[in-house]
């Protein structure tokens, strides 16, 4: 009776532990790629008129995008096929069912999480504030320094959150945001404040030139997918993963950025 | 102390007790019965000082979370001299239930646009829950079977602002598959929601002004999964007998990247083609019939493949309102995309506003300004380009 009893006890402990061991390989579990795309292909949405992530060139899709697309299919094992789709239509083709995933520099949007799921960041388009490596320039050294930017742009937003602290910045505005780096390349301006992928365009044509780049606001791009779609969603964040690790998803991103 | 409570003590209370539940039932009465709340209105009733009164500005209200925003944006539409405001007004937020209709944000808005002296011109769709086919989640999928609910939110919002909003338009850029929850795009059917909502909308406000259209400038060929040009689309819907269910026309015509007196063909997009839609209108008799552009402007992103400089957006837009003026007499209003978003998408449709989620004009916001109130136009706010010192 008594041994009857022990083993009611053990059982009352390993069963649960056991369940919870198996839910949690579960969880870690890479799911089926067929179950995930019963179509057996994935299907991309993206706007193809956004260089260097998407661009439509006579039908045919190239950029950053369109490489980690592939990428990401082939290390799933499944063909990739990609949907040009307008920007304004984007979630609504992935809502609908019309596409599995996008992948189109699109910025985790908070909001859209009752209805979509979003990978882990792919890229970070925040603002960077740059200066030359010779005389790098902080975030908290701002005060005084001399701060080129793009007009009426998110630069500009957040030069005056700063102003709206109280710092004393003197402002540098530009047409555009190259102007703004070009100001800081020839000397005029101490900082440069554009997003990241206009600081890592620019320097790609200045080969010559050092610089150095903190971020001041972080802009995650990720890839989204349907809030129903569980197995889509952690093949996505495996082989994104996997991706980062191998040093893939930074080739891809230095052969456009 | 205690007292015992004598009879008439208690009737007292009784009577009390009863009068208290009356008044807490007549505040409940008055309370759901209350007019929308009317918030953050301006002191007075404000007036449009404009020398161009075709400026007309697309708002994006009804997401607003603030009603101050509200109050801020059409403040600003205002202190810019547009006389006229393009306003969309989700069927979805009104009639989340069949025949329950809540107005109180439809109410706010149009009460705010005509405090600051604006006219609005309503443009409606965006299907309620109930109402969208249950195997598609997109909030533009319609079946024919309810073209006549559609119709009677048309006909409930035409009567409810009857003398306030008197341009309702009809869905939004019917030659998009897209806009019809990625159903292939058929002029036909498209014809049959004008026909359906016409009838009901005349019958509960005779003024109002049913427009059609609002077709997506496009240069889709016919069996095109995406859509059809506007071209054909028009033509298709005259040819379907269309021109008697409505009595303007809206377009929507974008500069892209060519400046506003490119020449138009059917090959192209530019700000120009909308004189290719009114060729199409003359052609069926419909030269009467005014048209509203509800949906224009420029774009000036740093990487988008259609976007111009922000000078030259500035320049090309108000080089358009000239153009108008001068060879468009059948033009009513033309109506920029977008005067604010309430809250960025972080990408370069942000670049098609006037000004900023927050609040910051633009430089294309000044320029408009002071081309709408006869200023002189003020010196750009930015920079030369840097050039290498010597």
């Amino acid at each position: 009776m008594k041994r009857h009893l022990h083993i009611a006890r053990a059982l009352t402990v390993a069963l649960p532990m056991a369940l919870l061991v198996a839910a949690v390989l579960r969880h870690y579990q890479s799911p089926d790629p067929s179950r995930a795309f019963p179509n057996d292909e994935i299907v991309i949405g993206v706007d193809g008129s956004f260089p260097p992530f998407a661009l439509d060139a006579g039908g045919e899709l190239h950029g950053l995008d369109i490489d980690l697309g592939r990428a990401l299919a082939r290390n799933i094992g499944l063909p990739a096929r990609f949907v040009s789709v307008s920007f304004n239509s984007l979630y609504d083709s992935l809502i609908s069912g019309k596409v599995d995933l996008l992948i189109s520099a699109l910025r985790v949007e908070p909001a859209r999480r009752d209805d979509v799921r979003y990978s882990r960041p792919y890229f970070d388009n925040g603002l960077v504030l740059v200066s030359d490596a010779s005389a790098a320039l902080a975030p908290d050294e701002i005060a005084g320094a001399r701060i080129a930017y793009e007009y009426a742009s998110s630069a500009d937003s957040q030069i005056r959150a700063w102003e709206r602290a109280l710092m004393r910045i003197e402002k540098r505005p530009y047409e555009l945001p190259a102007h703004a780096l070009d100001a800081l390349r020839y000397g005029q301006a101490d900082g440069a404040l554009v997003d990241a992928t206009t600081y890592r365009l620019y320097v790609k044509s200045q080969e010559e030139w050092r610089a150095n780049a903190t971020f001041v606001t972080h802009d995650p791009y990720a890839i989204a997918a349907g809030l129903d779609r569980t197995d889509v969603g952690k093949l996505v964040d495996g082989e994104l993963s996997a991706l980062k690790q191998s040093g893939e998803l930074a080739r891809i991103v230095a052969t456009w950025l | 102390m205690s007292r015992r409570m004598t009879s008439a003590d208690a009737k007292q209370k009784r009577a009390r007790a009863c009068a208290l539940a009356a008044l807490f039932l007549l505040a409940l009465l008055i309370m759901s019965r209350r007019e929308p709340a009317t918030d953050y209105l301006p002191a007075e009733q404000q007036t449009v000082v404009t020398e161009k009164p075709q400026v007309c500005l697309h708002t994006l209200l009804e997401n607003e979370v603030e009603a101050e925003s509200i109050l801020l944006t059409l403040e600003l539409a205002r202190e810019l001299g547009a006389t006229t405001v393009v306003q969309f007004f989700p069927w979805a937020y009104v009639e989340r239930e069949p025949g329950q209709f809540s107005w109180s944000l439809a109410d706010r808005i149009v009460r705010q646009a005509e405090m600051q002296g604006l006219r609005v011109i309503a443009r409606l769709g965006l299907i309620p829950d109930w109402a969208r086919d249950g195997d598609t989640e997109t909030l533009n999928h319609l079946t024919e079977d309810l073209f006549p609910a559609y119709a009677a939110y048309a006909a409930a919002f035409a009567e409810r602002y009857a003398g306030s909003v008197e341009h309702l338009i009809i869905w939004n850029e019917p030659n998009l598959s897209f806009e019809w929850g990625f159903q292939p795009v058929d002029p036909a059917r498209y014809v049959r929601l004008l026909e359906a909502s016409y009838g009901p909308i005349k019958r509960a406000n005779p003024q109002a002004l049913v427009l059609a259209g609002a077709l997506a400038p496009t240069l889709e060929p016919r069996g095109s999964a995406a859509g059809l040009n506007e071209l054909d689309f028009l033509q298709d819907m005259y040819d379907l007998g269309a021109g008697v269910f409505f009595d303007a026309l809206a377009i929507h015509s974008y500069g892209f990247r060519e400046p506003p007196e490119a020449e138009p063909a059917p090959d192209r997009l530019n700000f120009r083609r909308s004189e290719l839609q009114r060729a199409i209108m003359l052609a069926a008799g419909d030269d009467h019939k005014p048209v509203y552009i509800t949906e224009s402007g420029w774009n000036d992103h740093p990487r988008w493949t259609q976007a111009v400089r922000p000078s030259q957006r500035a320049d090309y837009t108000l080089r358009a309102y000239d153009y108008v003026e001068r060879h468009w007499d059948w033009l009513k209003n033309l109506c920029i995309w977008a005067m604010r978003y309430p809250a960025d998408v972080y990408s370069y449709p942000d670049n098609f506003t006037l000004v900023s989620a927050d609040f910051a004009p633009k430089p294309i916001y000044y320029a408009l300004q002071n081309y709408a109130r006869g200023w002189a136009r003020s010196k750009t706010p930015w920079l030369p380009p840097p050039r290498p010192e010597a």
